[in-house]
């Protein structure tokens, strides 16, 4: 593994070699629902992504995970060329979002990516009665507003965004690079693959990889089943993350 | 004690049961509860209310296995969800009601109030 140090705080770790040109970045950290997670690790499993690189920082609870009998960073990245997939395994805890999106924004300029996507929910108090998920979409610039428009996305028109796709959008506007969120109506507290198909669906636009959510659908129950404790914890530190005021209306409303 | 309990609770038992995931309102005529029971069938739910407490029984349409669970490293399979919530406030058991949909089990329980009219002088 090369280190690059993008902070004090967080550390992002590239393998040897990696390459990139000019890649579109897609995040799925924990979230409502799970729905960034759950479609960044199908997509992952769907392309084939290799493991590049991981990230780092005492912020984040002091916990590897274990996969065939190899421990691993919990916040890894995966991708080619072309696309890098960031996703977690463990929630993220709120006084690790802002070091966190400020290292990932350092290091998608440093990789000169020309698109970040975040996928993520919308909680929607009604999800049960919806039979598929609509998906909405901010931009972080008008370039990236144009571009959602341009691929006839649904825009969240007004109110709040909370955790930590809202701040790398942020991050984004900062170091002038385009950003979007992609938002898909979900369940607030239980898993939701249903979402996460809709927001690959929606991915489709940008990307065009190709990817067949069937297989998402079918498998949705399991999914559900081994989503259960990482919904738990990212329930848990909701509230922390502000997420109740994705439901108030902002003051400027017009 | 108490801190072994804290280590080792989890949402599964060795029994074939996990505790499914829940969300609890409280309303102000009501207490809402819903589960989310995948792989469950309506008719495979099961549930008791007392005054204080909801609990839920649903059994899977068919078991889901793993190879190697968690701590215990080995083979296991679950054929049933079980929880039993304590409410935060007395409910009549007589007139809660519940609905299954997709998955996901509502179970609306209304608060035992006495209303007490109070005259202003």
């Amino acid at each position: 593994m090369t280190s690059t140090v993008m902070g004090d705080e967080v550390r992002i770790a590239e393998k040897e070699g990696v390459k990139h040109k000019n890649p579109i970045v897609i995040e799925g950290l924990p979230d409502v629902g799970l729905v960034g997670t759950i479609a960044a690790s199908y997509i992952v499993e769907r392309m084939g992504y290799k493991e590049i690189g991981y990230i780092e920082s005492d912020l984040f609870p002091p916990v590897m995970v274990v996969h065939e009998g190899k421990s691993k960073n919990p916040l890894r990245i995966y991708g080619d060329e072309g696309v890098v997939v960031v996703l977690s395994e463990v929630a993220i805890p709120v006084g690790a979002v802002y070091p966190l999106t400020e290292a990932l924004a350092d290091w998608v300029k440093e990789i000169d990516s020309k698109l970040v996507i975040s996928m993520t929910g919308l909680p929607a108090a009604n999800r049960v009665d919806i039979e598929k998920p609509e998906v909405f979409a901010v931009g972080n610039s008008e370039e990236a507003l144009n571009e959602l428009k341009d691929k006839q996305m649904e825009l969240l028109e007004e109110g709040f965004i909370a955790g930590p796709y809202a701040i790398m959008l942020r991050e984004c506007s900062k170091r002038k690079m385009s950003a979007i969120s992609l938002l898909a109506q979900c369940f607030p507290v239980y898993p939701d693959p249903g979402a996460a198909a809709s927001v690959i669906e929606s991915l489709e636009k940008f990307l065009k990889l190709g990817i067949d959510v069937k297989e998402l659908l079918e498998k949705g129950e399991e999914i559900k089943l081994k989503a259960r404790d990482l919904m738990r914890q990212t329930a848990l530190s909701a509230p922390k993350m502000q997420k109740g005021v994705e439901q108030d209306i902002p003051i400027m409303y017009r | 004690m108490g801190t072994e309990r804290r280590i080792i609770r989890t949402s599964w038992g060795h029994d074939g049961c996990l505790e499914p995931l829940y969300e609890l309102e409280d309303r102000e005529d009501a207490i809402l509860v819903t589960f989310d029971l995948p792989r469950v069938r309506k008719e495979n739910v099961e549930i008791n209310t007392t005054e204080n407490t909801v609990e839920v029984m649903a059994k899977m349409s068919d078991a889901v296995c793993w190879e190697r669970w968690g701590s215990v490293q080995k083979r296991i399979c679950f054929q049933a969800f079980r929880k039993q919530i304590r409410l935060p406030e007395p409910v009549d058991p007589e007139k809660t009601s519940a609905s299954f949909k997709n998955g996901i089990l509502r179970i609306t329980l209304p608060k035992v109030r006495r209303k007490v009219f109070i005259p202003i002088e």
